[in-house]
């Protein structure tokens, strides 16, 4: 055995690696360069990695292959591991990603086989009986081919794969004994059968599953399955595919190798998750996966290269005579075809969905959204959303052509449908996906922004109004807070769909300051929302709050003071006193916006709350957050003096005076203005070095009284119980010019509304050292962070995520998906950059090491508490 | 409506998923409940305090098995019900009904697993989309996330959370002014308290190696623990072989209740047990035996076009 491996090792060409030690101070230090081997250790049938100094063939690394799972492979190029020998952790960094991959199939064999060992309870104890050859397939010849698949050890499973494939008729005879044995009903032979196909499955040999899972074995293997000994009962796997599966044509597809592995496709989808779900593995999962996968590919690419095929379905989707039910499986095959095109590459599948919007799927979509039939209606939304991941200026296009209109207004539409049993929160993403200003470019950004203002934003805020209790009802104590209190409310909207509009309403606050500004001034949109405050459903008055914190946080000078001026936080100071003792969401949500008034330092408002609103606060003083708001507006007026109050009333005056008028409303309008607006509008707050460069006097004027009315404190931060900064520090300071500002914009946004990739990035690039920014590509090529855009939905997506597993084409389009998403900030975080550089280099060589001790712990992981030595079974990271 | 709720319990019981319209309405229903609790929620004694559960759902009834049904025992859950097990659905959801059920005997606070991001990588979004041919489950589950209360108290004296302690965070009273409704932000206290983890060799604050949250030592346990007036701390998050491991001279215990956790690691779980006086006793327990387990219920699409 020895030498067979050696042998093997010369003959690939040794590997050159370079060996990292993980030192005390979270260092990589390089052990060396040299030529790595799996060998049997000496004495001993267990196997190890060796690693002989290519200078002086001294021993650089000896270490025992751990049948645990602390392996993870990096970058194609780099294993690591937590050594329990060593006591830290060591590393692998290849030269050649051939000789990476050669030695983890290694490691992966080895503990499969130690697995396989312990699994059977057998001694590791027929590693030198090479099997020569396999019996004659035979009912009495079962007990030694069980034999032999289960004792064979590591080295073995090799040549075993061999035997098996190189006789063609074991499967057939395999097959045959298994069927007698079933008539016979013969359990013992068919317990050993399970166990045998089970065997060679878990030898996951691609050359052994193309066999097994052609249409000639594939359900018999499914029936062989059934036997479990194990599981107390026989399972029914074929009779479920055989009396519950239908296989459904929309269109009949005359190829027959299309059609062949449509049906595999779903065998094996049916086997990895149904009947081997508790014996795989990753290595296994990752092989069924990649066959999925291709398949997939294949036929996808078949259909979509057909143009007869597509265009028959375009022209019985859009004909008239063609009946509804079978419009409905058009467009459920619609669904499947474009949700399996996720298995081609990026490129493929933009050119397949452009030649759909060509075909005119748009309108097909836009047909079906008026169905009422409620599951079409979702099918059709879920067929946006996969255009939506793919690229959102596709559907964007559409919106520029008139039809477009149309389909908006229907997504809005749905948004506010009820749909009963249904799930419909996919329309509220489908808008946010449409309006998110970080993905919209061009002509496309004007055009649907303006349909979206002018023709829906009404819509939306008058499903509020028409839903909540009027204002003219008896007053304060109507208004108490509980529930069943506005059981009258007038109309049946549903809660949710009200909790969405408002999510949505946050969203474009965050997206589109400029338009929700004007229209909000305007409109009295403010008070609308508000309504929402004296909704029962107590989520619905917290939603109001956080519209109004969203509002706050944009540090807009006309926005604070129209709050001001009428008096918007009345309805939220009410619910809050109303709330009482209350401590819950409600409490902590307005207690969160004071603590961001007096932190941020908004003078302003601190006025306006503690003046207005003291009377019904003061009972609250006993919370921190109220005392300190009332000491922090204390410090204003002592450190202000005189001249403060009459600024204030002057202020509140020329408010009045010139609410707005037609010149600033045009001002507004304008986008190519934003960023001026932006510098002038946000208060200074703390820096105090405001320069407003505004020819447009008006606003100009506006954004003096500020610095009048309140005078800034460059100590205010030494409040007793004032905090250290919050990390997040740098949003309310450098927002001087314009170009920041939209950045910030851009950078902020993310956390607001929930999409985790940039802002993770945001993160890791500010707590890392410099040279983690080739972690972070890493961690993004691993799709440690995938973003709710990506391709995350295709399922085997995931598991490339352990960084171990999962087919190359399916991790290449998460970076790509990933780097697209996150382009928008690549003048903030240069490290987009490195992804390209993937793989290249000694200085990544090298670099991606010093990264990785981070990268393996990014994201969930989920730490053993234990000191490293004191045993090797912790490191359950990764999967 | 609470027969229906006894019957969707009894359901998820056997494992079995609720319908998509069956979700929707708990969910909401939960909502309501969720939205009233305290980001540091009041707990009384006696009390059960379990730590990560992981989608281990047969592990999960062992648990109930070891520990009493609810509501007859009053349980606190620290988090991390979903990803990596193959149940997080049924897991979560049996969880999310007996909260909506008996809202007063069972506590749920939220994990950092618990959250959008990371469920998407580390398998509830799968099992999701898997299960139910769309993402929509998965959507309204972590909505209901951005609801789950922060931290527990228990009688004054036992300050419970997933991960640990936050530098943002000297007071318990400092939890009060988060607006936990949102994804689990990457810094600041909300973060912290769902990830940071305590560790021997660290005095005071350090870096955490898994990329957000601190770790901590005992001296800011000790100061935490003086200043709020408060026994010790409990929380969960990081894998112990044993179950349960006290740290820093019995100041803060790690609960763990996965046993066999990813089905592989080999290791015990607990619980802990509080008695009305607040005595201590730990519960051990192993997995789930491979019979009791039953196939996983992954029925796929019954019909295909491709």
């Amino acid at each position: 055995m020895f030498i067979s491996f050696y042998l093997i090792s010369l003959l690939i060409g040794f590997q050159r690696v370079k060996v990292y030690r993980l030192n005390d101070e979270g260092k990589w230090d390089d052990q060396g360069t040299g030529h790595v081997s799996v060998d049997y250790l000496e004495r001993s049938e267990e196997l190890g990695l060796f690693v002989y100094d290519e200078d002086d063939n001294e021993t650089i690394l000896l270490h025992r292959i751990s049948s645990d799972d602390i392996y993870r492979k990096q970058e194609d190029t780099i294993i690591s591991w937590r050594d329990p020998e060593y006591a830290t952790e060591l590393a692998l960094s290849f030269q050649e990603t051939s000789g990476c991959s050669y030695i983890w199939d290694h490691i992966c064999n080895v503990q499969r086989n130690m697995h396989f060992n312990t699994l059977n309870n057998e001694p590791f104890h027929s590693v030198n009986s090479e099997p020569r050859e396999l019996p004659a397939v035979e009912l009495s010849t079962l007990p030694l081919i069980l034999k032999t698949v289960v004792d064979t050890g590591f080295a073995d499973q090799l040549r075993l794969t061999e035997l098996i494939l190189s006789d063609q008729e074991f499967f057939r005879k395999l097959m045959e004994v298994f069927r007698m044995c079933e008539d016979l009903e013969n359990i013992d032979g068919l317990h050993m059968i399970f166990k045998i196909v089970k065997g060679i499955v878990l030898l996951n040999s691609p050359a052994i599953f193309e066999r097994i899972f052609s249409d000639d074995f594939i359900v018999d293997i499914i029936g062989a399955l059934e036997y479990d000994p194990e599981l107390p009962h026989v399972q029914h796997h074929r009779k479920f595919l055989k009396e519950h599966v239908v296989f459904k044509e929309a269109i009949p597809i005359k190829d027959p190798v299309v059609l062949s592995k449509i049906h595999q496709t779903y065998r094996v989808g049916f086997l990895k998750d149904v009947v081997l779900a508790r014996l795989l593995d990753e290595g296994i999962g990752a092989n069924l996966n990649s066959i999925i996968h291709s398949n997939n590919a294949y036929v996808v690419s078949s259909l979509k290269d057909d143009s007869t095929f597509i265009q028959e379905l375009f022209a019985r989707l859009k004909s008239p005579t063609t009946t509804q039910e079978s419009k409905k499986n058009l467009v459920y095959f619609l669904h499947e075809f474009c949700s399996l095109s996720k298995s081609l590459q990026m490129v493929q599948q933009l050119r397949l969905f452009r030649d759909l919007m060509n075909e005119g799927i748009f309108d097909v979509v836009t047909d079906v959204l008026q169905s009422q039939d409620k599951k079409l209606v979702l099918t059709g939304t879920d067929i946006l959303i996969l255009f939506l991941n793919q690229d959102p200026n596709l559907l964007r296009s559409y919106f520029v052509r008139q039809e477009g209109f149309a389909l908006l207004g229907l997504l809005v539409k749905g948004m506010l449908t009820d749909f009963e049993e249904n799930m419909h929160c996919q329309f509220l993403e489908i808008l946010r996906n449409l309006l998110d200003s970080c993905t919209l470019s061009g002509s496309q950004r004007d055009t649907i922004i303006d349909i979206f203002f002018e023709r829906h934003l009404g819509q939306l805020i008058e499903v509020i109004t028409s839903s909540c209790p009027s204002e003219n009802t008896a007053g304060e104590s109507d208004k108490s807070i509980g529930p069943g209190r506005s059981a009258h409310c007038q109309s049946r909207t549903k809660p949710e769909i009200l909790s969405n509009i408002c999510e949505l309403l946050c969203f474009c606050v965050l997206h589109h300051p400029y338009r929700i500004k004007c229209n909000f001034l305007l409109n009295n949109v403010f008070e609308k929302i508000l309504l929402l405050t004296r909704r029962a459903e107590r989520y619905l008055v917290v939603g109001a709050v956080r519209f109004v914190r969203t509002i706050l946080s944009r540090h807009d000078e006309h926005l604070i003071k129209y709050v001001i001026r009428n008096n918007v936080l009345k309805p939220i100071i009410d619910a809050f006193v109303a709330n009482g003792n209350r401590y819950n969401l409600l409490h902590s949500a307005v207690l969160e916006l004071f603590e961001f008034i007096r932190k941020e330092n908004l003078k302003a408002l601190l006025k306006y709350i503690v003046d207005s609103f003291w009377d019904q606060l003061v009972k609250f003083e006993y919370l921190a957050s109220i005392h300190s708001l009332k000491v922090k507006y204390e410090q204003c007026l002592d450190n202000g003096g005189t001249k403060d109050a009459a600024t204030v009333v002057d202020l509140r005056r020329r408010n009045d005076e010139r609410a707005l008028e037609k010149e600033e409303e045009r001002y507004f309008n304008e986008d190519s203005d934003e960023e001026d607006i932006a510098s002038a509008s946000v208060p200074r707050n703390q820096k105090g070095h405001q320069q407003p460069n505004l020819s447009n006097g008006v606003a100009s004027s506006y954004s003096q009284l500020s610095p009048r009315s309140l005078v800034d404190y460059e100590d205010d931060e030494d409040d007793e119980d004032y905090k250290p900064p919050p990390r997040k520090q740098p949003e309310t300071s450098e927002e001087d010019d314009g170009v920041l500002e939209s950045l910030r914009l851009k950078r902020k946004l993310p956390s607001k509304d929930k999409e985790p990739e940039l802002v993770k990035r945001q993160k890791l690039s500010k707590n890392s050292k410099s040279k983690d920014s080739v972690f972070l590509c890493s961690t993004l090529s691993q799709a440690t962070l995938p973003s709710k855009k990506t391709s995350i939905s295709f399922q085997t997506s995931g598991r490339i995520v352990e960084g171990r597993t999962g087919s190359c084409e399916n991790n290449e389009g998460d970076v790509q998906s990933i780097s697209r998403s996150s382009s928008d900030n690549s003048n903030t975080a240069g490290e987009d950059n490195h992804i390209e550089k993937e793989g290249e280099g000694s200085r990544n060589f090298s670099d991606c090491l010093h990264a990785k001790s981070d990268n393996i712990q990014l994201g969930g992981e989920d730490h053993p508490l234990v000191a490293p030595k004191s045993s090797p079974e912790m490191a359950v990271n990764g999967s | 409506m609470s027969s229906d709720l006894d019957r969707q319990i009894e359901q998820l019981k056997r494992c079995e998923p609720l319908k998509e319209s069956e979700v929707k309405a708990l969910c909401l229903k939960a909502m309501e409940i969720l939205v009233e609790e305290s980001n540091v929620q009041r707990v009384d004694a006696p009390v059960t305090i379990c730590g990560d559960i992981h989608g281990q759902f047969y592990d999960m009834k062992e648990l109930f098995k070891v520990g009493g049904d609810c509501p007859k025992t009053n349980y606190l859950f620290l988090g991390d019900f979903v990803d990596r097990g193959f149940y997080s659905v049924e897991t979560f959801l049996l969880l999310l009904a007996l909260k909506v059920r008996y809202p007063d005997r069972i506590t749920l606070i939220r994990g950092n697993h618990e959250s959008r991001q990371i469920t998407q990588v580390y398998g509830f979004y799968d099992e999701c989309l898997r299960k139910y041919g769309s993402v929509n489950v998965w959507r309204y589950c972590t909505d209901i996330f951005d609801y789950l209360s922060l931290s527990a108290l228990i009688e004054n004296k036992i300050f419970s959370v997933h991960g640990g302690l936050s530098p943002a965070i000297s007071t318990l009273d400092q939890i009060r002014t988060i607006d936990r409704k949102q994804e689990v932000p990457h810094d600041g206290a909300m973060c912290d308290l769902l990830w940071s983890d305590p560790e021997d060799i660290v005095d005071g604050w350090g870096l955490s190696p898994r990329g957000a949250g601190f770790l901590f030592g005992g001296s800011v346990v000790t100061s935490f623990n003086h200043s709020n007036n408060i026994d010790y701390i409990c929380r969960a998050h990081q894998l112990v072989m044993e179950g349960y491991k006290w740290m820093f001279n019995n100041q803060i215990v790690t609960v763990w209740s996965a046993p066999n956790y990813c089905y592989r690691c080999g290791n015990v779980a607990a619980i802990l047990e509080l008695d009305a006086n607040l005595n201590k006793q730990f519960r051990v327990f192993e997995a789930a035996p491979q019979e009791s387990r039953g196939t996983p219920a992954k029925k796929p699409a019954p019909d295909y076009f491709l």
